[in-house]
């Protein structure tokens, strides 16, 4: 539990699909940036640390996105675990805060690859995947949660319209986010009667790439601004490497702490209002959901079809990366926990999740060959 | 190409794996002898029918295989082989591969 320091401010920028002339990654972050410091009612002057992760900064790093910001900072870290860097950055965030070594600390994500420097990436991801997937035409991440998406299917008796309803129901909450570049209604035909991509994945199962950024900022909850309750966190935990690879991916990285940070976080299951679950494909997220204990005896597919198909919890309320988008794999995660806050401090507008109190984020990522190593998992609260 | 896949067995408690590791992860040995895999099964097929980018793309048949004393891991197929099919595995400079036996 962290008493002296809180979620208090989020901003972040446009998402497109293409970035345009004139836009980089660094704008959109600087953008996102702009928003995080108004919406928190803190000068840029003020910040003492700084968190970044971002598939497409570099030659740049994090201290070289300090001076282009005008930051002048005594904590620093860039995190490069993929789908969970958000929730890594956040975690050392609130250690930062709740031990003194800076605050307030502003946490940042953002990517705008571009399709092509995408593919790149996909091909060039860690030594295993150029070396021994790349070469095969394996098509990046999408190629690979093919096949994870396969054994869950067999295994739990899944059907290709279970994941539609998550599709769906994100797509209709998408409809309230004014951020989201999918948000037109989704229905269960055209789901069914999209493209494949990597069979069984049809277009609407891969997570769109787009160009964007996320920031929120850490700080005691004493600076929120006037008439906002700062969101903290009651446990957070991550997990890296779990398996090392050997096992079958259905389960990821957060069954071997889930038990753990239920009880860090005196919270259950059942006392969840609003899930942001890390969602580069509907597999995962049903993996993820499963491995918190939030799936009721371990069938997905009553799960799939009854409460994400009649709506009955709200998961990904901005509409989760596959409608929403994703800006690169690192970034993605942030909007999840941004949407957390959101509902919490009761600020998600259309989507506002009546009487919001706690939450769960998670991050998902790093695929090393087979899976994900990384995950991570936080129980976020409205502190009254 | 040459028949088999290239993987990496521990000195010290014999387990094979793919790709390379550095430690054992069992044993945390650090000794490794070279070994070879000629046969897995099939467990899952995939086919990449569309791949960010290309516009000019040939579907592509993957699989995730079990081989037999050794690790799983994900081969090109080079023909119609599904599940359950074992296969003979070869490899391609660094990518390994996989074909019903004749």
């Amino acid at each position: 539990m962290f008493n002296n320091a809180a979620i208090i401010g989020v901003g972040q920028s446009a998402y497109v699909r293409r970035p345009q002339s004139g836009q980089s990654t660094h704008t959109f972050i600087r953008d996102a940036v702009v928003a995080a410091l108004k919406d928190a009612q803190i000068d840029g002057k003020e910040i003492q640390g700084m968190a970044v992760t971002s598939f497409s900064l570099a030659p740049d790093t994090a201290v070289d996105l300090a001076w282009r910001l005008g930051l002048s900072l005594r904590w620093l870290l860039q995190d490069t675990n993929g789908g969970s860097s958000s929730m890594n950055m956040l975690g050392h965030a609130l250690r930062g805060v709740e031990t003194g070594a800076a605050s307030p600390i502003l946490v940042v994500a953002g990517d705008a690859t571009g399709l092509s420097g995408y593919a790149k990436i996909a091909a060039n991801y860690n030594v295993a995947t150029r070396e021994h997937l790349a070469p095969l035409g394996h098509g990046g991440p999408n190629g690979v949660y093919s096949l994870v998406t396969t054994r869950q299917m067999n295994k739990y008796g899944l059907k290709k319209s279970d994941y539609g309803h998550m599709a769906i129901a994100q797509r209709a909450w998408a409809a309230k986010n004014p951020f989201a570049v999918y948000r037109e209604p989704l229905t269960m035909d055209e789901y069914l009667a999209a493209p494949m991509v990597a069979d069984p994945l049809t277009r609407y199962d891969c997570v769109p790439v787009v160009a964007g950024a996320q920031a929120i900022i850490i700080a005691h909850p004493d600076r929120v601004p006037k008439g906002r309750a700062p969101v903290r966190v009651r446990a957070i935990r991550n997990s890296f490497n779990y398996d090392n690879q050997e096992g079958d991916g259905l389960q990821t990285g957060i069954s071997t702490f889930a038990d753990e940070l239920w009880k860090a976080a005196d919270a259950k299951p059942s006392d969840i209002d609003v899930a942001s679950i890390y969602d580069d494909y509907p597999a995962m997220v049903l993996a993820q959901l499963n491995d918190l204990g939030m799936i009721p005896a371990n069938d997905l597919a009553a799960f799939a079809r009854r409460d994400i198909g009649e709506r009955r919890r709200p998961i990904n309320t901005h509409g989760g990366m596959m409608s929403a988008g994703q800006p690169g794999g690192p970034a993605g995660g942030l909007n999840g926990i941004s949407e957390a806050v959101l509902q919490l401090q009761h600020r998600a507008g259309d989507r506002q999740v009546k009487n919001a109190r706690r939450a769960v984020t998670t991050g998902y990522g790093m695929t090393m060959y087979r899976y994900g190593g990384t995950a991570a998992a936080a129980i976020l609260e409205r502190m009254e | 190409m040459s028949a088999g896949v290239g993987i990496w067995r521990c000195a010290s408690c014999g387990t094979g794996y793919f790709p390379e590791r550095l430690l054992c992860p069992r044993c945390h040995g650090h000794e490794f002898t070279p070994d070879r895999v000629t046969e897995a099964v099939v467990e899952e097929v995939t086919v990449i029918r569309h791949v960010l980018g290309q516009t000019d793309w040939a579907p592509r048949r993957l699989a995730n295989v079990r081989t037999i004393n050794g690790p799983r891991m994900t081969v090109g197929l080079r023909d119609e082989s599904g599940p359950g099919t074992v296969v003979e595995l070869f490899e391609d400079g660094t990518a390994p591969f996989g074909a019903a036996k004749a």
